[in-house]
């Protein structure tokens, strides 16, 4: 009795402790995993919460766990359309990706830490994979929003690289304890039943799961229930098939995130809680894992390993895997140091210790130290290298509030929400008459908290709240009206994309004759699309740019592949 | 900014009543065309419609800066029209264009002429100056917003 209150008591004082410090630290631009982490170290035994907590096995119960809702959610979140930038280099990044960094740095950790060839390897499987929730955390808080690309790239890439590096680890430890088998047959074999289980019944489930749920009449609570333990289910099952479970529940939240379904929106929402509820925790109990003191002993060689990790080995995987996709350098940079370590690695270092290795604590220092430098190092300086990479587009939206209405059968309309500032464009313009996007209607204006009783004509003040029913892909205009140009200046659209909007199919030698510009080696006829796909890359992405001669060309519209809209940018004088 | 030749009091319409684009664009060429000795409107006017095909220049919140390189004109010249209603120009953002400023450049148009260009559609985007445009009732007040500009 009196034990079970006080761990509620110190759960739920610490959960709600970090919680609230992550408003404060999400100021200053830490990554928030961090701060999670580190509550848990000072409750921990070296720290002021003195908990001595060492139980490895519930440990790796409530990590796995963890680990399999938050993929799962993080399938759920990523749309089909990111696919189509970002799954190919992504994929790369997952399996060769994995392998590259997995090797460089089981190598160097041999040399450095004085390791037989297949233990360093180990080392190196176990901190393979990367977190980009950590990643966006970061650019999230800070409003940054990244070229499509990038975050495609980067967030399809973390979601399904977790299962490479599992099965390396499992597989090496399976040939460490049996070193009488043939290594490269047992690598072989394993990964093809991992992946092929995992992918099967992961995209079989995944289906099924959409099929009941839209057949089952139960309470609108139900649903995300549903959803998750089945998703769950589905992870449990293929483990125990011998396939990985990881990659098995990633794509089934795909799949049902992408599919017509029904109370998709309180599926998502309740996922999304929930995701952010198992980070916490697993990184809290991670951090009260660990024993701070012991990491002294090995700091030295985990910096140097970490320094092989982030310096040389994910940036040699990153430019080998996106060697065939043509990334600009810019991006290949970043994507290059946003190789951020989460909690898998720390998860996959008990794999070891549950398996009785003889090094395995001491993997585990070293592997808790290697997060804990790649989130100080690299979540810290995220934000900034985007910024000075030029990797931010423009937000696409401003608007205060928006509910997604979920209509049955009906196209996806929301409800949006704007506050008028005095500075709004709708009452700066003094325009003659109001004109909205076809599909859109106003809905209520909102006085002193009082509904006006008529819209017609519409009179609006600064300080009143306009809701509207609009399209989702209405809002970049409906924010032209509404919200106040930005404050940042780079990112205004005049300093994005430039001054005039050319068509994807307007023509080179038009360009040309209107502008007065002379190009070489082009054919005159191709168009601006046909170009910007030539030179920069066959999935173009909105903000690729294009010099040529002085003007400058930049995407503004994509469709499946095509460019549709160019921005034009001039010299201007300064 | 402007040199004082670039547009006048004689190329400015105010309140006008035009329904359509291409009304608009002509209006816009007759006002370039009127006092220049070698203009012929219908010219002005065709190149003015070429650059639209490239895109519509329409630059949003109501305003469009359409322009062209011609030979016959020895210096940049610029007319401008203030509409009583919204004309649908097909501009990015689907608004109606009720403010346009037309520019011509000689063919020898050089770094300057795009500078020029540049310089009037940041003019332009700037929400209180598109305010005064609206409110001004004659051609004397649209110049002289113009020029402070």
């Amino acid at each position: 009795m009196e034990l079970t209150n006080q761990i509620i008591l110190i759960a739920s004082v610490a959960l709600f402790v970090s919680v609230m410090t992550s408003v404060l630290t999400s100021r200053l631009g830490a990554p928030l995993l961090l701060v999670f982490l580190v509550m848990g170290m000072l409750l921990g035994e070296d720290g002021p919460g003195g908990i001595a907590f060492d139980d490895v096995q519930l440990s790796h119960l409530f990590g796995t766990l963890a680990l399999a809702v938050i993929l799962f959610d993080g399938g759920l979140a990523t749309p089909y359309k990111n696919f189509r930038v970002g799954l190919k280099p992504a994929l790369g990044l997952a399996t060769i990706g994995v392998l590259i960094t997995s090797v460089v740095t089981g190598l160097a950790a041999a040399w450095i830490l004085d390791l037989p060839p297949f233990e360093g390897l180990l080392l190196g499987a176990i901190v393979g994979s990367t977190d980009a929730a950590a990643v966006f955390s970061v650019l999230r808080s800070q409003g940054l929003e990244l070229k499509q690309r990038i975050g495609a790239t980067l967030e399809i890439e973390s979601g399904s690289n977790d299962p490479m590096a599992v099965f390396l680890t499992i597989a090496l430890i399976e040939i460490l304890l049996s070193d009488d088998q043939n290594p490269g047959l047992v690598m072989l074999t394993e990964f093809l039943r991992q992946m092929g289980l995992g992918a099967c019944i992961g995209l079989a489930g995944g289906f099924a799961l959409v099929w009941l749920t839209n057949r089952l009449a139960m309470s609108p609570g139900l649903y995300p229930l549903a959803a998750m333990a089945g998703g769950l289910s589905l992870f449990a099952a293929t483990t125990a098939a011998g396939g990985s479970g990881f990659l098995a529940i990633y794509l089934a939240g795909l799949v049902i995130g992408n599919r017509p379904l029904q109370h998709r929106l309180e599926i998502k929402r309740f996922h999304d809680g929930i995701a952010r509820l198992a980070q916490i925790a697993m990184f809290l109990m991670l951090g009260l894992l660990v024993t701070p003191s012991e990491l002294l002993p090995v700091a030295t060689q985990s910096l140097l390993f970490a320094g092989v990790l982030i310096f040389l080995a994910r940036p040699l995987a990153v430019l080998v895997c996106l060697l065939p996709f043509r990334f600009p350098w810019r991006e290949q940079v970043f994507i290059g140091w946003v190789g951020l370590r989460g909690a898998v690695p720390i998860i996959l270092a008990l794999f070891p210790l549950l398996a009785g290795l003889p090094h395995a604590q001491m993997y585990f220092n070293v592997v808790f130290f290697v997060v804990l430098v790649s989130l100080v190092i690299q979540g810290w300086t995220v934000a900034g290298l985007a910024r000075r990479l030029k990797l931010e587009v423009p937000p696409t939206t401003h608007v205060v509030q928006r509910v997604e209405l979920d209509i049955p059968g009906l196209q996806e309309l929301e409800l949006v929400g704007y506050r008028l500032t005095d500075n709004a464009p709708i009452l700066v313009e003094k325009r003659p008459e109001l004109h909205l996007p076809k599909r859109t209607r106003i809905v209520a204006l909102l006085r002193d908290h009082h509904l006006l009783e008529s819209l017609d004509p519409l009179d609006p003040l600064p300080g009143d709240y306009l809701y509207l029913m609009a399209d989702p892909q209405d809002l970049t205009e409906l924010d032209r009206l509404f919200v106040p140009p930005s404050e940042s200046t780079h990112l205004t659209d005049l300093a994005f994309f430039g001054e005039f909007v050319l068509n994807g199919e307007a023509r080179l030698c038009d360009l040309c004759a209107a502008y007065g510009v002379k190009v070489e080696h082009e054919s005159p006829e191709s168009t601006l699309d046909t170009l910007i796909r030539r030179h920069l890359s066959a999935h173009p992405v909105v903000g690729d740019r294009l010099q040529i001669g002085r003007l400058e060309l930049v995407v503004r519209e994509v469709e499946q592949d095509r460019v549709i809209k160019v921005g034009l940018k001039l010299p201007s004088a300064h | 900014m402007f040199s004082p030749d670039l547009i006048s009091e004689s190329r400015i319409g105010c309140g006008l009543e035009i329904s359509s684009k291409k009304r608009l664009l002509e209006t816009l060429a007759e006002l370039l065309a009127s006092d220049h000795p070698r203009l012929q409107t219908e010219t002005v006017f065709e190149r003015l419609l070429e650059r639209e095909r490239l895109g519509s220049t329409g630059l949003g919140h109501g305003i469009a800066l359409p322009h062209a390189r011609l030979k016959d004109v020895s210096d940049v010249l610029g007319a401008f029209v203030q509409t009583k209603t919204g004309v649908d120009y097909d501009a990015t953002d689907g608004e109606p264009v009720d403010l346009a400023f037309a520019l011509l450049v000689p063919e020898a148009a050089n770094e300057e002429h795009l500078h020029l260009l540049a310089h009037l559609a940041s003019l332009f985007s700037d929400p209180q100056i598109r305010a005064q445009l609206r409110e001004a009732d004659s051609p004397a007040r649209l110049l002289s917003i113009l020029s402070a500009g």
